[in-house]
Parts: C-alpha cells; structure tokens; sequence
C-alpha cells in the first residue's frame, strides 16, 4: 500500500456541510454511422459541456461507438409503459417543435433513438411518436425537445480508441487465456469448459 | 472488483399495501412482466430494492479502493491499463447504481455520507487486505467470477432499471473475470516464487469467496418478499455451489491446493491444511467442500475485519476532500480547496 493511503487518518469531526446532487444527464451511444443511438447509462454533470465530458469519458470509451448524445433527465417526457406493444392511435400534424423519439421495445431493456416528430406540447409528440415508431414493438415511447438534445462533435471524436484498447474487453484475452489453458487441459476439456464459461459469465 | 447486492440479512418488513394493487404487482411479477419507476410498487418493495441497489453501489466504491492501490505497481504497462480501465469501470458501476437508487427516492449525497458514517454497508470481502499483486489477480478471477454469477442472475430480477443496469454492468466485468483468469495462468505458470505467492494469495481468498455468497438463506425464503418479488433470484447455497463447481476443478487443473485455513486478526493465514472435504460426487456433478468460517464472516461484518476501518476512513477522507468541489460546482458558492 502506498504510504499516503497508509497514513491516512479518519477525519475528525462533523462531516462537510450537505450538498445537493448535481443534474442526471441521460447518454445514448451509436454503435455505428446510421445505426440508433442507444442508452448507456447515465452521469451527474452541472452543465452540458461537463456531461459531455464524463460522457465520453466513462461511456465513449467503455465500447467502440462513433457518436453519442445526452439530455438533462428532466428534459425527457415518457409515455405509458404498456404491458404489450403499445397500440398506436391515429396522430397525424406537422406542428409545433421538433421532438426526437426515443422507443423501448421490452421493459427491462434500453430506449433507442427512433426518429423525430414535430409537436406543440410532449403529450402530443407521443401521440405522435406512437403512431409513427411504435409498429406493435414497442412498450414506451420517450420524447425529448431536438434542442435539448446535446451531440458530440466530430471533432470530439477522435479522442475514442485511437490506440488498441481490446484490454478492456473480455475478447481481448481469449487467445492467451486458451493458450494457457491447453498447456494443462486438453483440447475438448478446454472447450467443455469454454462453453460453460459463456453459460455461467457472459 | 464488484459487489454482490445480497445484503445479508432479509430486513424484517411488514406490507401495508392495498390488497387489491398488491396482488395485481404480484401477478405482474409472477408472469415475468417487469417493474418500470412510473408502475405502481408497495412501498416496502421501493424499500427493499432502494436497499439492495445503495448496498451494491456503495460495494463498487469501496471495491476499487484496494485495486486502485496497485495500479502504480502494475507489473507490466498492459495490466497498468487494464486495472487503471477496471477501476474505472467499478466506480462507474457504482455511479450507475446510485442513479438506480436516486431514482427509489434517496439523494447522491445522503447515501454517500450514510456510507461514510456506517448507517449502511458495503459488500463484506472489501475489508480484506491485497497485500500482493496475486491477490489483486485472485480478487479478479474469484471475487468477480462469484459477483458475475450472482450479477448473472440478479439481471433476471423484477426491476427494470436495476435490470438494464446489470445487463450493462456484466459486459464488463466478464472483461474483469477474464483478466483476472489470464493473471491466474500467468502466475500459474510462472517461476515457484509467484506460484508460492499464488497459493497463499488463493488461501487467503478462497474462504472470502465461499462467504460471498452470504449465509444459507432461511428454508422458505422463497415466499417472503426478496424471493417473491424477483429482488433475488437464486438462494445463495445453490450459487455457492455452482461457484465451487466451476472454480474448484480449474484451481486444482491450475496446481492449487484448496485449503481450510485460519487467519490471524490482520486477514493473514496462520495455518493451513488440505480440505480433505473437496471431491467431485459424479452421481451429482457437484463437489463437496468445507464451509467458510462464519463466526469470521459474522465479526466482520459487524465492523471488526482487517481493513474495515481502512477502507471507510479513505472514504470518509475522499468525501471531506471533495465537498469543496462539489460546493463550487454544485451551486456555484466560491470554494477553495482544503489546506495540504
């Protein structure tokens, strides 16, 4: 242990005064050009340029993607998270700001960037995200103002996997692993074992 | 490291829901539909998986601090990336449940100053010590291949957002588990120095392993409310015994030796010798084996570990340093930091 972390004491006293938690910001994750932006999780952030950062620190590099994009968690409006796939209503108009629409196909799973809508007010943007994504697959539609929807620059970009990072990833030691491995086990031993390993881990 | 989120005790809850709302979430539940934060949920359920999820949070916090110590003495610049990437992970585990539990109704900060001031717990195989990089690899292979089987399972929990966040979490702590498996091999196949090393990092680590799992749980824990609402999937002797199934025969193929040990105050072994109960029954498929020391699990639990003092007084010293922070970027007070 290092000296520093060795030394340290228990601070006496009353804790530090209370503070407030600082604002959810949601991120969504694109795997690749043109694919959904689909939800990662979540950072605590006090401006969009801090929840960016955190974004793409602890979610942009986590997994390869190309572009991610975060709100406030306040900004975003859901709809009724049905037992079934929502049945859609008829919601035609064009009016109003634009609103992307966010869809869930299971309860359990992850939202998913759909399209956008245009709509005068959140309840009706799901109406209208309804009709136009749900297509009998989805349980909850999620809808947020376009303006409020915050996305990485190209520029950003190149920050993420410029260098061989399959260290962080499970796949990135199969082949020593096995190699290992065969030196004691046999080859079908290793396989059996191999395949409970993916039962029992992944 | 990860943590398991099976606080040990099932707290004693009494159920004051509407009969009616509470048998329609039950039939919900029952027919495999899952709970999302707008439905309607008893109170004592928002209770118990407030509970479980600030528990398994607060583990992943705490469990980076003994790894987070050896980062600097990584023995080559690959493993210094991936621990610096795990640790990473595991605090981020640990945010990600906090927001799981923010949303149950409890604030960021109340949960980390309960942490620090004991009102709530954190997984019991944090107080033990690392004292040498084979335990670093053992806490990797054996205390992340025991969460990720319990983690396994808890994914096919009730709870939505809980669920979706499990799902994320095991991605990548089958990249820990595998790390930590290549480390084992490495040293396994080492010179005798590191397989010594091995050995008594695995005899310090083995026992925790089994008590990760917890105590047996009481014989009807399937119908009382952790069980019976999908908070807890499986009972932890079945989980311990497919963990010592699948780990037992790759220690002993590794050149192992599985012992029952005792240790010293300090979480160092003072004796070992041969498990004589480890044999595989073929009629079963299941290996037997000893069980861990209860009493010992019992006093540590309870505060009296080898590092439980450690790890909280590094905790409560990160909170101090911090607040500064937080009040400068919290509500935009002028803040300076605390003096060297």
């Amino acid at each position: 242990m290092s000296k520093v972390r060795e030394r340290t004491r228990s601070p006496e006293g009353d804790l530090p005064a209370p503070t407030p938690d600082a604002k959810q910001w949601v991120v969504y994750t694109q795997k690749r050009e043109g694919a959904p932006f689909k939800w990662a999780g979540t950072v605590e952030a006090v401006d969009t340029e801090l929840a960016l950062q955190y974004a793409r620190e602890h979610y942009g590099l986590d997994e390869a993607c190309v572009g991610l994009i975060t709100y406030e968690h306040g900004d975003s409006v859901d709809g009724e998270y049905s037992i079934g796939p929502l049945v859609p209503q008829k919601a035609d108009g064009t009016d109003g700001d634009e609103w992307l629409v966010f869809t869930l196909a299971k309860r359990g799973g992850n939202h998913q960037t759909a399209g956008t809508v245009n709509a005068p007010d959140a309840a009706t943007a799901i109406n209208r995200g309804t009709a136009a994504f749900a297509d009998g697959k989805a349980c909850n539609i999620r809808v947020v103002l376009a303006s409020d929807v915050h996305e990485t620059t190209d520029e950003e970009m190149v920050i993420w996997r410029t260098h061989d990072m399959t260290y962080k990833l499970a796949k990135g030691y199969s082949k020593q692993v096995r190699s290992k491995w065969t030196r004691i086990r046999d080859n079908p031993a290793y396989e059996q074992y191999q395949k409970e390993d993916i039962e029992t881990h992944f | 490291m990860s943590g398991a989120a099976n606080p040990v005790s099932p707290p004693d809850i009494t159920i004051t829901a509407d009969p009616e709302k509470l048998a329609a979430f039950e039939q919900r539940i029952a027919d495999g539909i899952l709970i999302e934060p707008g439905d309607w949920m008893p109170d004592s359920y928002r209770t118990l998986m407030l509970r479980m999820a600030e528990h398994h949070a607060n583990s992943e916090i705490i469990g980076a601090l003994p790894e987070g110590e050896w980062i600097t003495r990584a023995p080559s610049m690959l493993r210094k990336l991936a621990l610096t990437a795990k640790v990473q992970d595991e605090v981020g585990h640990g945010q990600m449940l906090y927001r799981v539990s923010q949303e149950l109704g409890k604030s960021r900060d109340d949960m980390l100053r309960d942490l620090v001031t004991g009102v709530t717990k954190y997984h019991n195989c944090f107080n033990y010590p690392c004292p040498t990089w084979a335990d670093i690899a053992m806490v990797q292979w054996l205390i992340d291949g025991a969460a990720i089987m319990n983690q396994k399972t808890l994914a096919d929990g009730a709870y939505g957002p809980y669920v979706r966040t499990m799902n994320r979490i095991n991605m990548e702590e089958a990249f820990h588990f595998k790390s930590g498996e290549d480390m084992v091999l490495t040293l396994m196949s080492g010179t005798k120095g590191q397989k010594a090393m091995t050995q008594e990092a695995f005899d310090r680590w083995w026992p925790i392993s089994l008590a990760f799992f917890g105590p047996a749980d009481k014989p009807n824990c399937e119908e009382l409310p952790p069980m019976k609402w999908r908070l807890k999937i499986e009972r932890n002797d079945s989980l311990r015994r497919r963990f010592v199934n699948r780990f037992a025969p790759a220690a002993i193929d590794l050149g192992l030796i599985i012992n029952v040990v005792t240790k010293n105050e300090q979480g160092f072994v003072t004796s070992a010798k041969p498990d004589e109960a480890i044999a595989l029954d073929k009629s079963t498929g299941d290996w037997s084996f000893t069980q861990p020391d209860w009493d010992e699990f019992w006093r540590v639990i309870r505060g009296n570990g080898p590092c439980n003092a450690h790890r909280l007084a590094l905790r409560r010293f990160s909170y101090d340093q911090g607040a500064w922070v937080r009040r400068a970027i919290g509500d935009g007070a002028v803040a300076t930091p605390p003096a060297a």
